[in-house]
C-alpha cells in the first residue's frame, strides 16, 4: 500500500494500476539469479564431481549407477565449498553447500514422483482405452482381450461418495465445536479423534465386517468413513484456526448470535480450505483396499446397487488382479492403478485450483 | 444526503463548512448519552480497570486518552457489551444507554450491540464478502430487516467517506481494498444498522497520513448524526476531533487503571487540573 493509493482525491479504481498516461511501456527487468563467477563456480565443480565419479568407475571397476551418483554428487559439494570459499568466505560457501542440498533433497522427491508416476503410466497405458472405461470382467475370461474396469469404477465412485456424504458433514461439525465452541467434552472429543486417528486399516474393514456382516458396498463406507473421519476432523479444525479471531469479533461487536457468526462469516471464509480438506479426504478413501476387503469384497460385474451384495473397487480390482501368474490380467492392474492415480491426481489439482481462484477472487495475495 | 468530506466534493455543489469540534454546535438530533458508573473490570483474578465513571455526550465525540495497558480498550469494549467474550473476564458497575442499563435484564446483548457499534484498531472487513455485503453484514448477522439494500449500502458508504472511491467496483472482494479504504469499510459496515453510539479503538493506528485524515474528517461529519467514543495515543488527534477528553492512567505497577481527569478537551489540554494529565498531554511522560 503507498499513500498514493488512499489519496481520497485520487479517482477510485481508475488511478490505480496501469502505465502512467502518455508514457511509453518501460521493458521489465529481468532479475537475475546468479552472478556469472557463480556459474562458472557450478560449471567448474559439477565437471570435477562428475569426472571424480568415472575415475573412480574405471579404476575400481564398478558398475553401480546409483553409487557413482552419490559420489559425484558428493564431490561435487566439496569441490563447490572449496571454490566459494577461496573467492569470497566460509559464511557464504556454507550458504551454498546448504542450498544445493536442499535443491537436491528436493529434486530427489520430484524425480521419485515423476518416476513412480511415469512407471504407473507406462505399465497402464497398455491397456487404457475406452473399453476399459466402459465393461466389466463378468463375461470376460482371464486369457481373453477386451473387459475393462467399468465395475471397479463404480464401485470406489459409490462408496467413496457415500462415505463423504457422512464424514464431511460430522467432522466440520465436530470441527465446529472442538473450535468455536470449545465445547465442555472437546477435551473427550478431541481425544477420541486422536485415537481414531491410529487405527488401522485394516481393523476399521474388521470392525464393519464384525458388527454389520455381509457384503455390501455401504459397508466400505462406512470402514472409509471410520478411516477418514479424524483426519477430515483434525484438517477442519486446523483451518478453523486460521480464520482470524477478529473476524468473529467484528461479527459479534455486530449483533450476531454465535451460530450466525460461524454459519455467515467464520465457515464461508474457511470454505476453500474446508474443501481442500474434503477433497484430500476423498484422495484417501479412493485409494484405500484393506477397509473394503471384508466389507465390499470385490466382484467382477458391475453392481449398481451399494446397499446390497458384493462390490468391486479400484483398489479391490488392483488387488485381485496383480496377485494371479497371469500377464493380461496384470496389465489390467496396472491399468486400474493408473485410472485411480489419475482419479486421485484430478482431485489434488482441482483442491489446488479451488483455493487459488477463492484467494483472487477476494484479493488475497 | 450529501456529505462534507472533500473527496466528495466533486460531485457535490455544497459548500463544505470548516470543520473543528468548536464548530459542532448543539447537540445532534436523536443521539443517545451513554454513562458509565462505577465500571470496573477483571481478566480473570486480575483487576485492570478501578471505579471509572465518565459520561458520554449524546452528539459529541469523547477521546480516550492514556499511556499504553492502562485499561483504554477495555473501558471502550465494556461499552458495548464486547468485554465479556473473553473467557474469565469479569465486570462491576453500570453502563446506561439514555438511561436504560445495557447490562439489566430489559435488553438482549444483540441489541445493545447494534446499538452501540465498534470500529477496531485493525481494518477487519471479511474476506469473504464483496464490499457490498461487507456493508450489509451487520443487517444480515443481527436479523434486521434491511429495507431497500442499495439505499442501504450507499448512505453507509457516503457516511464513511468511501461512496466515491468504491461505487464501481461494489461486488469487489472487501480485501481488495487499501487499508485506509478497508478501514472506512469498517466504518460504514457499524453504520449501516444505524447504531446510536459508535466506538472507535485507534481506528487510525494502522493508517497513513492521508488515510488518518479521511477518517478524522468521516468520525467529525458523523458527530453530527450520533454520539463517538474513540481510543487515540494521537494527542493532536484528540484535540482534532473530540470535544470531550478522558484521561486513563496506572498510577502504580500491577495496580488497576483509573480515570485521573475528564472533561472538556481544550481544558484538558491546556490547563489540567492533574499535574500528571499535563505531563502526558505534553508528552513529558507516558
Ligand atoms: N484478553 C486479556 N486477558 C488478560 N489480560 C488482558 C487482556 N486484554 C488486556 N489485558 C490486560 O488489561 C490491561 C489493559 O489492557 P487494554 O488493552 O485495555 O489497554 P489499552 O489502554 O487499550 O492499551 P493500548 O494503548 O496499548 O491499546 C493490560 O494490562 C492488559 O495486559
Ligand atoms: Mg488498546
Amino acid at each position: 500500500m503507498t499513500l498514493l493509493d488512499d489519496a481520497p482525491l485520487a479517482d477510485g479504481a481508475g488511478a490505480a494500476g496501469g502505465a502512467a498516461k502518455g508514457m511509453p511501456e518501460q521493458p521489465k527487468r529481468k532479475v537475475r539469479g546468479l552472478t556469472r563467477p557463480e556459474w562458472a563456480e557450478y560449471a567448474i565443480a559439477l565437471v570435477a564431481g562428475i569426472s571424480l565419479a568415472l575415475l573412480l568407475r574405471t579404476l575400481l571397476d564398478w558398475d553401480d549407477v546409483m553409487g557413482s551418483a552419490i559420489i559425484a554428487g558428493i564431490a561435487f559439494i566439496g569441490v563447490h565449498y572449496l571454490i566459494v570459499r577461496e573467492r569470497t568466505s566460509p559464511d557464504v560457501a556454507l550458504d551454498k553447500v546448504v542450498t544445493t542440498m536442499m535443491w537436491t533433497v528436493g529434486a530427489v522427491i520430484v524425480a521419485m514422483l515423476l518416476w513412480m508416476l511415469s512407471y504407473v503410466a507406462v505399465r497402464g497405458l497398455k491397456l487404457l482405452n475406452w473399453t476399459f472405461l466402459t465393461t466389466d470382467l463378468s463375461t470376460t475370461g482371464s486369457l481373453e482381450e477386451g473387459g475393462g474396469a467399468l465395475h471397479a469404477i463404480i464401485g470406489t465412485a459409490e462408496q467413496v461418495a457415500i462415505a463423504t456424504m457422512v464424514v464431511v458433514p460430522v467432522a466440520v461439525l465436530t470441527a465446529v465445536y472442538l473450535h468455536e465452541l470449545k465445547g465442555r467434552l472437546a477435551g473427550l472429543i478431541r481425544f477420541v479423534v486422536d485415537s481414531l486417528s491410529g487405527v488401522p486399516s485394516i481393523v476399521a474393514g474388521l470392525l464393519i465386517f464384525t458388527v454389520w456382516p455381509g457384503y455390501a458396498g455401504i459397508k466400505a463406507s462406512a470402514a472409509l468413513a471410520i478411516l477418514t473421519l479424524p483426519i477430515v476432523t483434525r484438517a477442519s479444525e486446523e483451518i478453523l484456526r486460521t480464520v482470524p479471531d477478529s473476524l468473529r469479533e467484528a461479527s459479534l461487536a455486530l449483533g450476531a448470535p454465535q451460530w450466525k457468526v460461524v454459519l455467515r462469516v467464520v465457515l464461508p471464509t474457511a470454505r476453500t480450505g474446508l474443501a481442500t480438506a474434503t477433497i484430500l479426504g476423498v484422495a484417501r478413501m479412493a485409494g484405500e483396499t484393506a477397509p473394503a476387503l471384508y466389507t465390499a469384497f470385490g466382484s467382477a460385474s458391475v453392481n449398481l446397487n451399494p446397499l446390497n451384495g458384493s462390490q468391486s473397487s479400484l483398489p479391490l480390482f488392483v488387488w485381485d488382479l496383480i496377485r494371479v501368474p497371469d500377464q493380461r490380467q496384470n496389465d489390467r492392474a496396472w491399468a486400474g492403478a493408473l485410472v485411480l492415480v489419475i482419479i486421485v491426481l484430478v482431485l489434488f489439482a482441482t483442491a489446488r485450483w479451488l483455493s487459488a481462484r477463492a484467494d483472487k477472487k477476494l484479493g488475497r495475495r | 444526503m450529501s456529505t462534507h468530506l472533500d473527496h466528495d466534493q466533486q460531485h457535490t455543489t455544497t459548500e463544505p463548512p470548516v470543520l473543528t469540534p468548536q464548530h459542532l454546535g448543539p447537540a445532534a438530533q436523536g443521539a443517545s448519552s451513554l454513562t458509565a458508573t462505577d465500571v470496573s473490570c477483571w481478566f480473570g483474578s486480575r483487576q485492570v480497570l478501578e471505579r471509572c465513571s465518565l459520561s458520554m455526550e449524546p452528539g459529541k465525540v469523547t477521546a480516550l486518552i492514556g499511556p499504553s495497558g492502562c485499561g483504554k480498550s477495555t473501558f471502550l469494549r465494556t461499552l458495548n457489551r464486547m468485554h465479556e467474550v473473553v473467557p474469565g473476564a469479569k465486570i462491576a458497575g453500570t453502563v446506561e444507554l439514555d438511561g436504560q442499563d445495557i447490562y439489566g435484564e430489559d435488553l438482549g446483548v444483540t441489541e445493545v450491540r447494534m446499538a452501540i457499534g465498534m470500529v477496531f484498531q485493525k481494518p477487519n472487513p471479511f474476506p469473504s464478502m464483496s464490499i457490498r455485503d461487507n456493508v450489509l453484514a451487520g443487517l444480515r448477522l443481527s436479523g434486521k430487516s434491511a429495507g431497500d439494500k442499495d439505499t442501504v449500502v450507499e448512505e453507509s458508504l457516503r457516511r464513511a467517506g468511501l461512496w466515491n472511491e468504491v461505487k464501481d467496483r461494489l461486488h469487489d472482494g472487501g480485501m481488495s481494498l487499501s487499508g485506509g479504504q478497508q478501514q472506512r469499510l469498517c466504518i460504514a459496515r457499524s453504520l449501516a444498522v444505524h447504531p446510536r453510539v459508535l466506538l472507535m479503538d485507534e481506528p487510525c493506528s494502522a493508517l497513513d497520513p492521508i488515510s488518518t485524515r479521511v477518517v478524522e474528517e468521516t468520525v467529525i461529519e458523523l458527530a453530527h448524526q450520533i454520539t463517538i467514543v474513540i481510543v487515540t495515543h494521537n494527542m493532536q488527534q484528540a484535540q482534532r476531533v473530540s470535544s470531550q477528553c478522558a484521561f486513563f492512567l496506572v498510577e502504580e505497577q500491577k495496580q488497576p487503571g483509573r480515570i485521573v481527569e475528564a472533561g472538556d478537551t481544550a481544558t484538558l489540554f491546556t490547563n489540567p487540573k492533574d499535574q500528571r494529565t499535563l505531563d502526558y498531554v505534553t508528552g513529558r511522560f507516558g
